[in-house]
């Protein structure tokens, strides 16, 4: 897909890389600053609107990277097109249904 | 000093092998370049390319001791025996020190190495200004050894595929040239999966380069290049 081919990819991956790490941190100051035991903490931050949507936001990022990293390391070790294809529909499979099932959790519906 | 040769004779030999020697060496052999043409001299079957004699030429380059370099700059006395010669790792060998270069060079040529200029030509000449000049330092003075290539491992996994530090660098040696008239078009060609973004900033290329100049700098430049032109 030429979106995630060159230039595209290359800058997607350290925009994701960015985005991770600044969710990561908004995650860890609001679970710091939340009262409660550790499971009311993280229920509270996954019932919450902001919270679903720096959930999202963080796995989506996590996708992104994720995708264009491996399929970095698909592109430089497996060079067998019958491998390689059927490897990277597996991984965007995998990663497509993590999406799916962060998503399905989050809005209710496990 | 001992010396361990790789040796391959495609015509006799089924596998590589090493091979050793003891070479006596005279006051006058200060390089490694002068200790391989004493041991021709015992054993006229071993092969080596060399040329100029002063890292001018690039034609020596060869694993020495685990990193790639020139031999004819390479002083003896910073040799540790046994001293390990192989070819450039990651190129096909044609014989002993002798590698094949067609992919590295045709690599070189895909980027067109040279100024593409379609403006009428000028009475005189196209002048730069000393700035415009003064970026073409640490670019021009490539002399396509290949030592960079063949230490990166990214062109290790795609030689097919990916041009390469030495090959980008020459790249962006016409991309900033201020006489060339293709940026768009060098920067569109580099714009691929392959071609540029197989780098991964390992800086193999700039750690071993024998002229002390930054392919992976120059990468980053066009990386860059690219981000400020396609905004």
């Amino acid at each position: 897909m030429r979106v995630f081919s060159g230039q595209r990819a290359w800058l997607l991956q350290r925009f994701s890389a960015i985005a991770i790490l600044v969710l990561l941190v908004l995650g860890i100051v609001r679970l710091a600053m939340s009262d409660g035991t550790a499971y009311e903490r993280w229920h509270a931050i996954a019932t919450s609107t902001h919270g679903v949507v720096l959930i999202l936001a963080f796995f989506l990022s996590m996708g992104l990277h994720g995708w264009i990293g491996v399929r970095d390391v698909v592109l430089d070790y497996v060079h067998a097109p019958s491998l390689r294809l059927p490897l990277l529909a597996v991984i965007a499979f995998i990663l497509v249904a993590v999406q799916i099932r962060v998503a399905m959790i989050l809005l209710g519906q496990p | 000093m001992r010396v361990s040769i790789y040796r391959f004779d495609p015509d006799v030999d089924q596998r590589p092998r090493m091979q050793d020697y003891d070479v006596e060496l005279r006051h006058t052999d200060r390089m490694l370049l002068d200790v391989l043409l004493r041991l021709k001299e015992i054993d006229d079957s071993l092969s080596f390319r060399r040329s100029c004699r002063e890292g001018v030429c690039g034609s020596d380059a060869m694993n020495i001791n685990g990193r790639n370099g020139l031999a004819c700059i390479h002083p003896v006395s910073e040799l540790k025996e046994p001293v390990v010669l192989r070819p450039l790792p990651g190129f096909p060998v044609v014989r002993d020190l002798v590698v094949d270069m067609t992919q590295f060079f045709s690599h070189y040529h895909s980027i067109r190495p040279y100024v593409v200029d379609d403006r009428p030509m000028p009475e005189r000449e196209r002048l730069q200004s000393p700035e415009e000049r003064e970026r073409l330092n640490g670019l021009y003075e490539c002399i396509l050894c290949a030592c960079c290539s063949s230490f990166c491992p990214s062109y290790w996994w795609n030689p097919d595929k990916f041009i390469g530090p030495a090959g980008l660098l020459q790249a962006w040696r016409f991309i900033t040239d201020s006489r060339d008239t293709a940026r768009s078009e060098r920067l569109a060609f580099l714009d691929d999966v392959y071609r540029l973004y197989r780098c991964r900033t390992i800086m193999n290329c700039t750690e071993v380069c024998p002229k002390g100049l930054s392919p992976s700098h120059a990468i980053e430049q066009i990386r860059t290049a690219l981000v400020k032109d396609s905004s």
